[in-house]
């Protein structure tokens, strides 16, 4: 199970990978978006999957690995917060540049 | 177990969120910040005095009284205490320039609470013991370094600060990559545990991929060949006080994570992991200095040399004798307190001209002498022109180099030197030699001498850093010493009495 | 700290309060506070020529770096005490002189004097020090003080030019000797040149011998000018002509014929030291002399003329060497001896020269030969001077120029009767070379005099009517050229015991059987000897070819020298590639594409997994986990994987917005089937509130186009991106099977015991998010709040890029 998640996350690698390497605004940033779901399906799938149950004490054990969850959700919420900033970095930057594309946003050797 | 060592993290943390609340009041933001810098310092200073008159040289707490491995730890030894006093001293400096320059506009908008969380961010990277814990405390860093870089909203800081987030931001997913990968093979998270389950490993061959990937992302934060491209153009747009910090301190928390990580945990197959290391150091010192060279701007040209001296920091984790990472800890102190101050000249010649370019600038010498030999002394170090500081650490860095038979690297080493002297004479001989170009009284001299003010501590100290080479070289070499040899760490954390 | 030490740091703690002697005392001409100290330096040194030319050096130790091996030695033997008189004589003369020719007004001389003491303790620093490194510390600030002092006027173009130039070249060499240095300290364990020297026979087997020698050669020949390093020479003319004869003639440039004297008794035994020294000084000789007589302007034929003077004492020390070989045969010693003789003489009448040519300029306004002439009637004296120090450096009788002109010839005649490497046929080579640069010494010696005082006067050209120069300004040249005379007339008398023999002692030391000491007895008569004729010949031809100079003079043109040095095309076509070459390969990776920067990268990351993969074989599969797989698994794992892929294809915004939120959910799910429920939950709340961002802050944005690139770019990508996932996938794998074999559990293992005795939770997540990883929350929650002020700061703070505050 855990090599067919491991595939899984190579997937979304490939395909977060493709998406940064466009030249558009959003798709560079769901492309960064699908890199975190990535890596924390990874540190799920790193610490070992479906040996047990939730890990709460009142269910019966044994309970599957809790630490690598909680390390997940520290970082969903952390790049939620990184998420939301570049969100509204974009924004601004496309407000203020009126346009998304990035060759446009190459910016000048000379400046 | 002290107390102690949470303070470096929890006291900015404190005081930029109190900052929040008095955003409207400059002078007030001033006063609290001002006051929380020095006492920062003098606490940076007195954990250093604690630790280094340790037993072991080096201390831990216990976040929670968990013990280690399964509770976060925080380690306190000479080169994290070393690099807490130096972000403390060039954190004062900068803020202190801060005051002079920044506009109230930015001050309203949180720009000192900013300040404070990346000095968070950066202590508690320096202190911590748990590598989950460093990335979160990268995570705090670079948050607060992104809203700095971005912190006034024009238009080149938005176009290059997007740049700047995204590429941080993929490093970040694979540090987290790496962390699932290691606590596979291992089950810990701790480093001082990691590094003794690494050793004990037989199976080693995934285990030096994974330090790759760590290689990879840590040289992604450090400005490593070719993972730099965010730096020059990003450095640019901010204000001065801000470049300042960045360019001194930001990148060598990267740089840290790599001499941390890679004398602690991954010493398995040097031959493999460090031998990659002296190639990169190589590559980045030399493309940095091209970028230099290539340039005819300040700030820019500064900035592809902190690309170029992140090389010979890891040149000296690359040829890993005690002599080489005692010149790499050398480098490192040396090249945090100039760097800050080149910067801090950059934008005080842009506050009396109001320009960043070469080509506009010229003469400032007459106008402006103290200006002008205060930043030639700084350059001077840059290139390592003896006896200030640059000198002797890199020259350990070379003789380290020969002694191991390095010859490669010593000789891109002393050419990317005469290429960095040559591009910094080139900014003295464009901005303060030549006929004067700008009209440059609107700044008198009572508000040069102002904006000069932090930054002839910096300058002060880089000469005395060569002169007093010995007392400084000695530590280097103990520093160097003590982490050559990670079962002090180890023991310290997990065999506690 | 000795007395000795202070002689070296008396000048920087002098130079420290310049400034203030020329901010506060402004009526006395800031140069006589500067005279004090090298006359007193000089006066100090000379009363220690007993003790040392009685064969003791004087040693005086004070440690600076000793865990680098670099202590502050001094250490004074007949050479070191040579040069240190040289520097602080000719150096009081020329702040003498310099008082006269800078004016008090409108000359930054708190500068000036700053640089030139700054130069004066480092000069000494390199000759009296006897550790190498703290000589190689000394030695980059006399590049860093000479290139000041060349840039001194920088608002100059010329000036910067040549400062920049010096700087360059000499410091090259700097970086050299410092790896030589390196090197020698990894085969002695030394930086103590003393301790290096007894160690000199066991090194000779090393195989860093020969690159320390050229390293250390390379320092040399870049300080002392040797072609093709002397093209920064002729450039430091743009420094005030006190400096020129200071610096640029006198000490400086002598500094590498001072290192490479002070490294003989380590080097002087290898064949290619005798070979690569004597040939370079030999040609160097030549061309410097060649190309004296194409310049027009008077110092640059005294900068070619240095060039050409400091090779043939180079090549002098070079041909010494084969003392070495020989048994220390008597005859071998001449070279030697007359390298530290002509060291001296060139000091006292080329110094004595440039003073003349800035006084022809300070008094005419140009020093241009083609606009000089006939100044014999306004300057009597300085027309003198001129022919006194001519003549010397031509190598004319009664002037201290000829006796060390001879003894060279002498030393070179000597060769032929070496019985190695072919001397007997390739001595005449040296031989002819040595003649013909000797000629063409003659000629543009004559040059120097006859073009300028005598000829045809022509005042319109002139900015200033001439007139002879103030007394002040007279008294240092006046003071060099008696020595001239008086060095020419009683050489024994004056320098033969005091200076020459105890130096030649010191780049000799083992010559001679302890206890003894060089007798060195110098006279102007040998009889009709082969040196004399060559002489007479030098004499005659030079005179013919001078009276002959516009016939042949075309050959400059034919050999294309008529423009600027050749070598010269190479520096500055090398420097313009430089930048331009750097900054094609810097736009080339810099493009300010996002794209690009990230193809770099992730290329990077591939290529190192990759090469890590293969090297250690780490791919490893462990087939015992894969068991069953549920159906329901398979499907969620399909779907989501097909979700993934047809992100990059979606075109429409919201559509593309409304996926990731899909894969979010997906991965929500994911989280429910591993059994970790708080995930889901968390993962769910942040994935509606991402989605809502997302299409608050994109709903303006135009749709998504298609990617324009061309396919070859739309390959390179996907093979980019499969190269990730692949890698991520294979090391991932590979993870896992290490992690089934791992000899230890996880420290999970901890908490599942542990939550609910020691921490009073039942769920075992929470029990670590909040108590034993509680840290990470609480910065978890601190990037929360930044990212929450950063979001209102980036929308409510809006400047435009000059600062200001936007509308």
């Amino acid at each position: 199970m855990e090599i067919l998640m491991v595939v899984v996350v190579g997937v979304m690698f490939t395909i977060a990978t493709y998406m940064v390497l466009t030249k558009s605004l959003l798709r560079v940033i769901l492309g960064t978006v699908l890199y975190s779901h990535g890596a924390h399906l990874l540190i799920l799938t790193m610490g070992g999957l479906g040996t047990g149950a939730a890990p709460l004490l009142s269910t019966e054990g044994p309970h599957s690995d809790p630490l690598p969850q909680a390390l997940v959700l520290t970082a969903i919420v952390i790049s939620f917060g990184v998420t939301a900033f570049l969100l509204v970095l974009a924004y601004r930057t496309y407000k203020q540049h009126k346009t998304d594309d990035l060759d446009q946003l190459r910016g000048s050797s000379d400046e | 177990m002290s107390n102690l060592l949470i303070l470096p993290i929890i006291l900015p943390m404190l005081v930029g969120t109190i900052l929040i609340f008095f955003a409207k009041n400059h002078s007030l933001q001033r006063v609290i910040a001002g006051i929380t810098a020095v006492l920062l310092l003098i606490l940076a200073f007195y954990l250093a005095h604690e630790v280094y008159y340790h037993p072991q040289q080096t201390m831990i707490l216990e976040l929670g009284n968990w013990s280690p491995p399964f509770g976060i730890v925080l380690v306190a030894d000479m080169f994290a205490t070393l690099m807490v006093i130096l972000s403390s001293i060039v954190g004062m400096l900068c803020l202190f320039f801060a005051f002079k320059t920044i506009e109230t506009e930015r001050a309203k908008h949180y720009f000192y609470p900013f300040y404070f969380f990346l000095l968070t961010g950066v202590n508690g990277a320096f202190l911590t013991g748990d590598l989950f814990n460093l990335f979160v405390f990268f995570e705090v860093m670079l948050l607060s370094s992104y809203v700095l870089i971005v912190n006034g909203g024009t238009n080149y800081q938005l176009r290059e600060s997007f740049k700047y987030v995204v590429i941080n931001m993929i490093a970040s997913a694979f540090f987290l990559v790496g962390l699932a990968y290691i606590y596979a093979v291992t089950g810990t998270l701790n480093m001082a545990d990691l590094a003794e389950k690494v050793g004990v490993l037989e199976q080693q061959g995934v285990l030096n991929v994974i330090a790759i990937v760590f290689l990879f992302v840590f040289g992604a934060k450090g400005a490593l060949f070719p993972l730099y491209f965010w730096l020059p153009n990003s450095y640019y747009g901010p204000p001065a006080a801000v470049s300042a910090l960045f360019g001194g301190l930001l990148t060598k928390v990267g740089i840290y994570a790599i001499i941390r990580t890679f004398t602690l945990i991954f010493t398995h197959n040097t031959g493999f992991t460090h031998d990659i290391i002296l190639a990169l150091a190589g590559l980045t010192m030399f493309f940095g200095v091209l970028g230099a060279v290539s340039q005819f701007d300040f700030k820019r040209i500064l900035s592809y040399h902190i690309i170029s001296q992140v090389g010979y920091m890891v040149m000296g984790l690359g040829i890993y004798t005690q002599l080489a990472l005692a010149g790499a800890i050398y480098y490192i102190a040396h090249h945090i307190i100039v760097k800050a101050a080149l910067f801090l000249f950059a934008g005080a010649t842009e506050k009396i001209t109001g320009e960043t370019s070469l080509y506009k600038m010229g003469g400032l010498l007459r106008s402006h002498p103290l200006l002008g030999w205060l930043f030639f002394i700084s350059a001077m170090s840059l290139a390592g022109i003896p006896p200030l500081s640059g000198f002797f650490s890199k020259f350990a860095l070379i003789l380290s180099g020969i002694q191991e038979e390095r010859y490669v690297i010593v000789v891109v080493s002393l050419l990317v030197g005469l290429l960095t002297l040559f591009s910094m004479m080139k900014i003295f001989m464009y901005a303060f030699w030549g006929e004067q170009k700008i009209p440059t009284e609107k700044v008198d001299k009572k508000e040069t001498m102002g904006l000069l003010k932090p930054i002839i501590p910096l300058v002060i100290l880089t000469i005395a850093l060569g002169l007093s080479a010995e007392p400084i070289f000695q530590f280097s070499l103990g520093v160097a010493d003590q982490i050559m040899d990670p079962s002090n760490y180890i023991d310290s954390v997990l065999n506690q009495d | 700290m000795s007395l000795l030490h202070l002689v070296i740091l008396a000048p920087f703690i002098l130079a420290i309060f310049i400034p203030l002697f020329f901010k506060y005392v402004k009526q006395v001409h800031t140069g006589w506070f500067v005279l004090v100290l090298p006359t007193i330096l000089f006066i100090y040194l000379i009363q220690l020529i007993p003790t040392v030319s009685g064969g003791e050096p004087i040693v005086e130790s004070l440690a600076w770096v000793p865990s680098l091996g670099i202590n502050f030695d001094v250490y004074i033997d007949g050479l070191a005490l040579l040069f240190a008189l040289l520097i602080t004589g000719i150096g009081a003369l020329v702040v003498l002189y310099s008082i006269y020719y800078l004016t008090k007004k409108g000359e930054a001389l708190h500068n000036f004097y700053v640089y030139l003491l700054m130069f004066m303790g480092a000069m000494l620093g390199v000759v009296l020090s006897g550790n190498l490194m703290v000589i190689y510390v000394f030695w980059e600030l006399t590049s860093l003080a000479s290139s000041l002092l060349i840039g001194y006027w920088h608002h100059r173009e010329k000036s910067r030019y040549g400062a920049q130039k010096s700087m360059l070249i000499t410091v090259t060499g700097g970086f050299s000797m410092l790896a030589s240095f390196s090197l020698l300290y990894v085969m002695t364990g030394s930086f103590n040149i003393q301790e290096i020297i007894a160690q000199a026979g066991d090194i000779a087997t090393s195989p860093l011998f020969i690159p320390a020698m050229l390293l250390i050669l390379l320092g040399a020949f870049t300080k002392s000018a040797q072609f093709p390093f002397h093209i920064w020479l002729p450039d430091a003319m743009e420094a005030p002509t006190p400096v020129s004869a200071y610096l640029h003639s006198a000490t400086m440039v002598k500094a590498g014929i001072y290192l490479v004297a002070r490294m003989s008794p380590v080097f002087a035994g290898a064949s290619e030291w005798f070979w690569i020294v004597s040939v370079f000084g030999m040609f160097t000789l030549l061309w410097g002399s060649f190309n004296a007589v194409r310049q027009t302007d008077l110092k640059s034929i005294l900068a070619y003329s240095t060039i050409s003077q400091l090779g043939m004492i180079m090549s002098l020390l070079g041909l010494g060497s084969a003392a070495a070989f020989y048994n220390y045969e008597e005859v071998y010693f001449t070279a030697t001896i007359a390298a530290v003789f002509h060291l001296i003489n060139h000091s006292t009448f080329k110094g004595s020269l440039f003073m003349v040519a800035g006084i022809v300029d300070h008094e005419t306004g140009t020093r241009d030969i083609r606009y000089l002439g006939g100044l014999m009637t306004f300057m009597p004296i300085t027309f003198t001077l001129s022919i006194i120090g001519a003549f010397s450096m031509a190598g004319i009788y009664p002037f201290n120029g000829f006796l060390s002109k001879e003894m060279f010839l002498t030393g070179v005649l000597n060769t032929l009767m070496m019985t190695d490497f072919n001397m007997q046929s390739i001595g005449f080579l040296f031989v002819a070379v040595a003649w013909i640069a000797s000629v063409f010494t003659f000629i543009y010696s004559m040059i120097i005099v006859f073009k300028t005082f005598t000829g045809k006067y022509q005042p319109e050209k002139l900015d200033k009517k001439p007139h002879e120069a103030p007394i002040g300004m007279l008294i240092s040249p006046i003071i060099l050229a008696s020595l001239v005379i008086l060095f020419g007339l009683f050489p024994n008398q004056f320098l033969s015991y005091t200076l020459i023999e105890p130096a030649v002692q010191s780049i000799l030391p083992t010559a001679l059987p302890a206890g003894e000491q060089f007798y060195v007895n110098i006279y102007p008569w040998h009889g009709w000897t082969p040196e004399l004729w060559l002489t007479i010949g030098v004499i005659v031809v030079g005179t013919i070819m001078y009276l002959t100079l516009t016939k042949w003079q075309n050959i400059y043109k034919i050999l294309r020298l008529h423009k600027k040095d050749p070598i010269n095309y190479i520096y500055d076509g090398f420097l313009d590639k430089l930048v331009t070459g750097s900054q094609k390969i810097t736009y080339m990776q810099m493009t300010g594409r996002l794209n690009n920067y990230l193809a770099f990268m992730s290329v990077f990351l591939i290529a190192i997994l990759a090469y890590g993969l293969i090297e250690f074989d780490a791919f490893a599969l462990d087939t015992s986990i894969v068991g069953d797989i549920p159906i329901y698994f398979w499907i969620l794992a399909v779907v989501t994987v097909a979700t993934t892929i047809t992100m990059p294809f979606i075109q429409n915004r919201i559509a593309a917005i409304i996926t990731i939120g899909v894969v979010g959910y997906l991965l929500a799910l994911f989280f429910v089937f591993f059994k970790a429920p708080d995930l889901a939950l968390t993962q769910l709340l942040v994935e509606t509130v991402t989605t809502t961002l997302f299409l608050l802050c994109f709903y303006h944005l135009p749709e998504l186009r298609k990617e324009k690139s061309k396919p070859r770019f739309k390959i390179a990508n996907l093979i980019i991106s499969l190269g990730v996932g692949i890698g991520v996938m294979i090391v991932g794998i590979s993870s896992i099977a290490m992690k089934a074999g791992r000899p230890f559990e996880s420290i999970s293992e901890y908490f599942k015991e542990n939550a609910y005795e020691l921490a009073g939770g039942k769920n075992m997540v929470n029990v670590i998010l909040v108590d034993f990883r509680g840290v990470d929350t609480m910065l978890e929650i601190l990037v929360l709040a930044i990212a929450g002020l950063g979001v209102y700061s980036l929308i409510k703070l809006r400047m435009n890029d000059e600062g200001g505050r936007l509308k």
